[in-house]
């Protein structure tokens, strides 16, 4: 019985077992058929060879993207460990600059730069801050303390004059009581006809 | 010798080595050099990036060939479905002219292997550019592919044997 192409061509790329090799090479001694076929099977093997890729053909793109990943992956890389860049999440910054926001602002409004608690600034209105929620309250001790409305302002001034402080009292947005005289003197840079229909 | 792929002294040593070998696994299967190219080159970035410990320069060419030989298959896959009338780039390599007959011969068996090759389906495609491209054994082959060797076997034959008529009849074709 003659070989098939399957034993053939395992053979061929010399992969086949024991005992079969050797019965193969029994065969192949007298079989002229078979070494034959073993012949076209090796021709078709060596043109699928003969047509790849040489390393002549490979070379230049070898290099090229050689090259490429030294350029831009593996030098960048080592650049990298020194500017590692750290990602926290929005929420996250969100609600650490919403408390700093709340505890500066306690701070800030009830103690003073030498230190005095707020109570001997504006006595039975404020009460002493803890820190982040602050809350004003006029109303603690009724009985005993007057509330801040019950002060006139120039009692609160001279109070706080008294204990050192220098107040400036501002008075935002003055509407002048517009004179008859103030209306002339604009109707004038009008022209001659009006001041007549005035009068 | 084991090698992390991160290291940049183990990379360029298998990079010398393996090259080569993955250049020709991608080219006979897309045969388009400037493809073959970007799939090797992707192939060997994610391999630097990886960071993956082989135990031998063998393991990583293996993890190499598999990843290219994927890539390439997805590559002609995603071509196949794009509008087949759109005229293929096929970019033969230019060679350096040997001398006139000889190298036409040359060529025009070349082209010929080549356009076979192209047609085979796809997995014995896989097996007989593994054996043929990649000078690998079947057990090699069947790690790589994850497929039994025997089951190799009877695709390399497969494979062949398409060659073989294929051939036959460009060669009758031709003459």
């Amino acid at each position: 019985m003659c070989l098939d192409d399957q034993i053939l061509n395992t053979y061929l790329d010399g992969e086949l077992g024991e005992p079969w090799k050797t019965q193969v090479i029994e065969h192949l001694n007298y079989c002229v058929a078979c070494n034959t076929r073993l012949e076209q099977l090796k021709r078709l093997r060596e043109t699928l060879l003969s047509s790849a890729l040489t390393q002549q053909e490979i070379q230049p793109h070898q290099e090229k993207v050689l090259s490429f990943i030294e350029k831009n992956i593996i030098e960048k890389k080592h650049i990298n460990i020194f500017r590692k860049t750290f990602r926290v999440s929005m929420p996250m910054v969100m609600a650490t600059a919403a408390a700093f926001v709340v505890i500066l602002t306690g701070v800030l409004l009830f103690t003073r730069p030498d230190g005095l608690p707020t109570g001997q600034i504006i006595p039975n209105v404020a009460i002493p801050s803890a820190g982040s929620v602050v809350q004003v309250r006029a109303t603690e001790n009724l009985s005993a303390a007057k509330l801040l409305e019950n002060f006139t302002l120039e009692e609160i001034l001279q109070y706080l004059s008294s204990r050192g402080y220098e107040v400036e009292v501002k008075v935002k947005e003055i509407q002048p009581v517009v004179h008859q005289t103030d209306q002339n003197e604009i109707g004038s840079e009008k022209p001659a006809e009006e001041p007549t229909v005035e009068q | 010798m084991e090698v992390h792929s991160s290291d940049s002294k183990s990379f360029r040593s298998v990079y010398e080595q393996v090259f080569p070998v993955v250049m020709r696994v991608a080219y006979h299967i897309t045969y388009n050099m400037d493809v073959s190219e970007d799939i090797c080159q992707e192939a060997f970035i994610r391999f630097y990036e990886k960071g993956i410990d082989f135990q031998s320069v063998d393991e990583a060419k293996y993890w190499l060939i598999r990843v290219v030989k994927n890539m390439s298959i997805n590559v002609i896959k995603r071509k196949a479905r794009e509008d087949a009338t759109v005229e293929r780039l096929k970019k033969a390599p230019s060679l350096p002219i040997l001398n006139g007959e000889q190298a036409l011969i040359g060529d025009e068996t070349r082209a010929m292997v080549r356009s076979a090759v192209e047609r085979l389906p796809e997995k014995l495609k896989s097996v007989l550019v593994l054996k043929e491209y990649a000078d690998l054994n079947y057990k090699q082959i069947a790690g790589i592919l994850r497929i039994s060797e025997s089951n190799v076997k009877v695709r390399v034959h497969r494979a062949r044997k398409i060659m073989e008529s294929m051939l036959d009849r460009e060669e009758m074709h031709v003459s």
